[in-house]
């Protein structure tokens, strides 16, 4: 079906700019003792994101010769299930619901470890599928705008504001394309679920005429260029680094509520080194490999005993329930289904246009 | 089972095999209660999903449209975190939408609206419990039919079935437990008179033949019955053995008492020829008193049922001839006319020569001594007979039984151990031949008929 088609290929949008197919490889060293391992990981996870991590991985256990490859969410999908591709030992995407379905049909083969049964129920699905990180969906604006007209730090907050200054704002938002993004979509489809007060939010995008692109990286592009005062639905392990070097643009967490998505990672049936994955694996849900993404990344890290910043404790503490991890569960699937997309479509659509052409209620 | 072996073993063995059985039975049976009770619990979660989905079914842009709600799916994922599969189905079997294409109701197109099938599918590998739901729109003037199909894995099931037959489980271990105590205490207790039969026995002095006295259970009742008439049979056997030692050792203390007295009274004497006569008289008494113990010898060796002497073909023609022969120079020397008559073929038996013999000349002997004056030795053919027939006095018909018992004489005053006719009773036996005391052909004397039965061929 072209509409299934036109879904795999928005999963391109998921993953931020970059090159496809770039590749890390760390050789085995020799070692006595261990016989030298070899393993693969497939990701949709850039590499400054990553190779903190298989550095101290294979800092600590020299004799595993590592290759990681990145690709877009889409080409890992795409090659996971074709037949004639490399096999991975685990692959690694922030694409939910195509993962969990992966695990849900079958393709992924659980890991029995300490580490793994300790890892937070929520964080993970049956033994098969971990989520590693914790990335929440933030809000991202410009300084002058919260100097001219405050700051934002709620969905309630920037409802009000594309309401009230609709005419200043007009087309100076962005948010993802849920048609063509599907990171974009994946949102949309908590967002509705969540509150119906969402398509309120939609219309007042709508109302303003935002700016509908593909990833995080174009929005925050146009934010730092000026093009735009506020982005939204920007996924927050990406905007914390981008900001750091950009003093212009102010992050938010919102606090009423906001989405976290997580990167999940699966040890595939077929993996040709099942072995030395469930090793690398049982490393990542370790307090040794959490630390390192909590300190050297800006993903989050999940291990409950680890606290400060970077990490989901520290976020919870901060914002309490207002954090909405997208659960992990059959539910994703709903968010697969053809019909389903076509339907929120078309509603986005409809509400995104409610106020094209009509006189606006006065608030 | 072998005859040997131990009772209790075997009665173990009996009972406890089928409650084995039995128990094996049982827990099958509650394992598939419990899997039919968590199948029930769990398919209602198939029912509820495959409502919240079919309400969900609308008619839309010329075709059948869904907004799935995430909950129905949801609702099929326990805490066992099972695998979750759906589909749907337009009337005519085209997949709508889904994340599996899985196969449809078996039963063919029915004609009910809104009809539930729950079945166990095993669907790529993985075994699934599938509730398809067959119903149609309910539109303004839309009747159009579709089937939604979901399924899911079995780990949720298979622990509530686990759950609930771990609870079985105990119930059922307990009453076994209690069963094979049960069978233990039953069994013991139904072989204690047993044990207590034994006791008895084995407390016994075992010089007693009383019967034993002790309240038994029927069954036993009867062994202690037979092993009583065992002991009185026992009991007249030694008392027949008794009398027989007496009346042997009063008849060799008769004869030994003569020896010495008349030693004694030789020797009060220097006349040689008193001692010469004195000698000749010992020498025939001693001769007598030897013959005696010879004959108790072989009484008691007859007698003896452990004895199983061999037994071998032999001609009676031929027993009947060396008996008389050896018999001819004694009867000969009395004046007797001892004679042979023997049949044309021979008379093969089985039996023991020396015996027979033994037995010829005991009769012989016999007619002898009670003043026969013509013997005669017969064999007969069909049935093999052996016969000795004397013209002597006979006995009379009244005495016929008497005389086969030892020691017991027919007249006073005749010289002779009265064990002759016993030992032929015994051989008789030995042989499985009858012995028949008759008068004569002629009718004064005794004809003595040893007749053999059976083996004559």
């Amino acid at each position: 079906m072209t509409k299934s088609l036109c879904l795999l290929l928005c999963l391109a949008w998921l993953s931020l700019p970059g090159l496809a197919d770039e590749r890390l490889h760390f050789p085995a060293a020799p070692s006595d003792g261990e016989p030298p391992l070899s393993l693969i990981v497939h990701g949709a996870l850039d590499l400054p994101y990553v190779k903190p991590v298989l550095e101290d991985f294979h800092r600590r256990h020299p004799h595993f010769e590592l290759h990681y490859r990145n690709f877009t969410t889409l080409e890992l999908h795409r090659r996971f299930l074709d037949d004639d591709e490399e096999k991975a030992d685990l692959v690694i995407s922030s694409a939910m619901p195509w993962q969990y379905r992966l695990a849900n049909d079958g393709h992924a083969q659980p890991l029995r470890t300490a580490s793994a049964e300790a890892w937070p129920d929520w964080a993970r699905w049956r033994r098969e599928l971990f989520g590693l990180t914790f990335e929440p969906i933030v809000i991202v604006y410009r300084r002058e705008l919260a100097e001219r007209f405050g700051a934002i730090t709620s969905h309630a907050d920037l409802l009000n504001l594309l309401e009230t200054r609709h005419q200043a704002l007009r087309g100076r938002v962005v948010t993802y394309d849920p048609a063509r993004s599907g990171a974009g979509y994946t949102y949309a489809i908590e967002e509705v679920r969540l509150s119906p007060r969402y398509w309120d939010l939609v219309a007042a995008l709508g109302g303003v005429d935002a700016e509908l692109v593909g990833t995080t990286g174009e929005m925050l592009e146009g934010l730092a260029e000026g093009r735009y005062l506020i982005g939204y639905n920007l996924l927050g392990s990406y905007a914390s680094d981008f900001i750091a070097t950009h003093p212009q643009l102010e992050m938010v967490i919102p606090r009423d509520y906001a989405l976290v998505t997580q990167r999940l990672a699966f040890i595939p049936r077929e993996a040709p080194h099942p072995e030395a994955a469930r090793r690398f694996l049982d490393y990542l849900l370790s307090e040794t490999g959490q630390g390192v993404i909590g300190e050297q990344t800006s993903l989050g890290a999940v291990h409950p005993a680890l606290e400060g910043p970077g990490t989901a404790r520290e976020l919870r503490t901060r914002l309490g329930d207002a954090l909405r991890p997208i659960r992990l569960g059959p539910g994703l699937l709903a968010t697969l289904d053809d019909l389903k997309r076509e339907a929120l479509l078309a509603r986005w659509t409809r509400e995104y246009q409610r106020w094209s052409g009509r006189p606006r209620p006065h608030p | 089972m072998s005859d040997q072996g131990s009772l209790y073993r075997r009665l173990l063995a009996w009972l406890l095999l089928p409650l084995l059985v039995l128990g094996t039975l049982m827990l099958v049976l509650a394992y598939l209660d419990a899997r039919r009770t968590a199948d029930r619990a769990f398919d209602r979660l198939l029912e509820a999903a495959t409502l919240a989905i079919a309400e969900q079914v609308q008619w839309q842009n010329e075709r059948l449209w869904l907004d799935l709600p995430p909950a129905a799916l949801e609702m099929l994922a326990t805490s066992a975190e099972e695998r979750v599969f759906y589909a749907l189905f337009d009337g005519d079997g085209h997949f709508i939408t889904g994340n599996a294409r899985l196969p449809g109701d078996p039963r063919g197109d029915s004609e009910a609206v809104d009809t539930l099938h729950y079945r166990n599918v095993d669907w790529r590998d993985l075994a699934l419990r599938q509730g398809i739901r067959r119903t149609r729109l309910e539109d303004w003037s839309l009747r159009e039919r579709f089937e939604v199909r979901v399924a899911h894995t079995r780990e949720g099931r298979q622990a509530l079935t686990l759950a609930l037959f771990r609870g079985n489980l105990a119930y059922i271990a307990a009453m076994a437990g209690l069963a094979v105590i049960v069978v233990l205490l039953a069994v013991r207790s139904a072989l204690a008179p047993l044990t207590r039969l034994r006791r008895a026995i084995r407390a016994r002095d075992p010089r007693t033949l009383a019967p034993l006295e002790l309240p038994l259970p029927r069954e036993l009742a009867e062994l202690r019955e037979t092993l009583n008439e065992l002991l009185a049979r026992m009991r007249r056997v030694r008392a027949n053995q008794e009398r027989f030692i007496g009346d042997a050792s009063h008849q060799l203390r008769t004869p030994l008492a003569g020896l010495s007295a008349r030693a004694e009274l030789a020797l009060r004497q220097d006349d040689p020829r008193a001692w010469h006569d004195a000698l000749r008289a010992m020498q025939s008494t001693s001769a007598s008193t030897a013959r005696l113990a010879v004959q108790l010898l072989s009484l008691t060796r007859l007698n003896n049922p452990e004895a199983t002497p061999e037994l071998q073909r032999l001609d009676l023609n031929e027993i009947a001839r060396t008996a008389t022969r050896s018999a001819l120079s004694v009867c000969h020397r009395d004046g007797i006319d001892i004679g042979v008559e023997t049949t044309a073929g021979p008379v093969m038996i089985d039996g023991i020569d020396w015996q027979l013999e033994e037995a010829l000349s005991n009769l012989i002997d016999n007619a002898r001594r009670y003043g026969a004056r013509c013997i005669t030795v017969r064999v007969l053919d069909a049935p093999a007979t052996l016969e000795v027939e004397d013209d002597g006095p006979g006995i009379p018909a009244e005495q016929r039984l008497m005389v086969l018992r030892p020691f017991y004489r027919g007249r006073d005053g005749v010289e002779g151990s009265g064990l002759g006719l016993a030992i032929v009773d015994g051989i008789a036996r030995t042989h499985r031949a009858r012995l028949v005391l008759n008068d004569a052909r002629d009718g004064k004397g005794l004809r003595v008929t040893l007749r053999f039965l059976g083996d004559h061929q």
